[in-house]
């Protein structure tokens, strides 16, 4: 099972930014999207756009102003933090990030760092179980989709409310990892939910 | 793995082609043909009279595959140049790419249910559909905005930042048929439909490529002709 991060690296050091980079994507069971940041200029605008779950930022990378001032300025306030450590640096400097990373880090604990800091991200095996099949409530839910109900539609159908449909819904999505009702509708006549009267 | 490094005009353009074929596609795009021998890339450029800096800039742009903001733009890219070379991308991907791959999908399907076959269909010219607006929506209102910005005529209801906002990821919905026809297609294993697979493997890569240069090439460059004009 691969999980998907973005990963934010902001240090202007290119052959350290792209030996962690490399070192990132020897991960086994981690699917990352790297963003890379060399210069503090791009720093808030890349994050605001690519709003990844974690950024690894050198503490004294020239112009940095302090984390607290990124998370304020990135509209992402649930971004996790670590410190990327190059040279002897204050520990208290340090103390405001999620964890740190070290030059002689070994793959092994870095893997371990991120696992820790990304733990309510990754869904649990039992999760990953169920990942695979709808349930009898969702499959109903697609149904009523394809058919093109709206979500009130579906709600007042079913006796549920719009935001638990809406629940279901991105469940589905998550799932199925089909976002749209059209790759739905292929989806609901492959597996025989609906026939193709139905729908026209 | 593509050789990864900044590809200079004394270089030779076969070498070019050669380590990164998908720069064949850009190559054509800026209205290049094959056949160009040993001659290096300034001359093959020179030749086609195509702006040697902007083909540089987007080959090395998509090349590296930076992932992070583009802030040093080479002040000799030519916005005229890129222009053209996106609207050549969008006349590939609607009235080549597109067409080519729904001929061999509606082929390779053919042996499955007709409900199956006829959903994905459906499936794929809605698609098209989406690409033709998100793509006209460009040809109609940002290029002519951006040619009249280039003559000095500032348009005072549009800005880039507008374009820049509703630019979605044109790619995403091509994503899900690839893993709709992987992890459901019903039908029996088929060298046409691996094939029709591949393509729309390379088109989402593609497009994906097309949509990066827009927004951090294209974008910045007119955010900065913008700037310029209003100072």
């Amino acid at each position: 099972m691969n999980f998907n991060f973005k990963i934010a690296i902001a240090e202007p050091s290119t052959i350290i930014r792209c030996g962690l980079e490399t070192v990132l994507r020897q991960l086994q069971g981690f699917h990352i999207q790297i963003i890379e940041i060399c210069n503090m200029e791009s720093l808030q605008e890349s994050l605001r756009m690519h709003k990844p779950e974690l950024l690894i930022i050198n503490p004294v990378f020239p112009g940095y102003s302090g984390l607290q001032s990124i998370k304020d300025g990135c509209a992402c306030p649930g971004i996790k933090c670590i410190a990327l450590i190059c040279s002897a640096t204050d520990p208290q400097m340090i103390r405001p990030y999620d964890d740190q990373f070290g030059l002689y880090d070994s793959i092994d604990e870095i893997k371990h760092k991120l696992e820790r800091l990304l733990a309510e991200e990754i869904p649990d095996n039992a999760e990953n179980e169920e990942q695979q099949t709808l349930s009898t409530r969702e499959k109903e839910i697609v149904t009523c989709v394809v058919k093109g109900m709206t979500n009130r539609e579906i709600a007042d159908r079913l006796f549920l409310s719009t935001h638990t449909v809406i629940t279901h819904r991105r469940n589905i999505a998550r799932k199925l990892q089909i976002h749209s009702a059209s790759g739905l509708t292929i989806y609901a006549i492959v597996n025989k939910l609906v026939e193709l009267k139905d729908i026209q | 793995m593509y050789k990864k490094g900044k590809y200079r005009e004394t270089d030779k353009m076969s070498d070019l082609i050669c380590e990164n074929y998908p720069m064949v596609l850009v190559m054509s795009r800026f209205g290049i043909a094959l056949g160009f021998g040993e001659k290096n890339i300034g001359d093959v450029c020179r030749q086609n009279k195509v702006d040697t800096c902007t083909f540089l800039t987007v080959v090395n742009f998509l090349v590296e595959d930076r992932k992070g903001l583009i802030t040093d733009i080479d002040k000799c890219l030519s916005i005229e140049s890129l222009i053209v070379y996106l609207h050549n991308a969008h006349d590939y991907f609607l009235n080549f790419r597109l067409p080519h791959i729904r001929r061999k999908l509606v082929d390779a399907i053919q042996d499955c249910p007709e409900d199956v076959a006829f959903v994905i269909r459906q499936f794929f010219d809605g698609y098209t559909e989406e690409v033709n607006k998100h793509m006209s929506y460009e040809e109609k209102n940002v290029f002519p905005y951006v040619r009249n910005l280039l003559k000095g005529e500032k348009d005072p209801k549009y800005n880039i930042s507008i374009f820049k906002k509703r630019h979605d990821q044109i790619e995403m919905k091509i994503t899900e048929l690839k893993n709709i026809l992987i992890k459901y297609y019903p039908g029996k294993d088929s060298y046409l439909l691996n094939s029709v697979l591949f393509d729309i493997f390379s088109t989402e890569q593609d497009l994906a490529a097309h949509n990066h240069v827009e927004d951090y090439l294209f974008v910045p460059a007119i955010l900065a002709l913008e700037k310029q004009l209003n100072s």
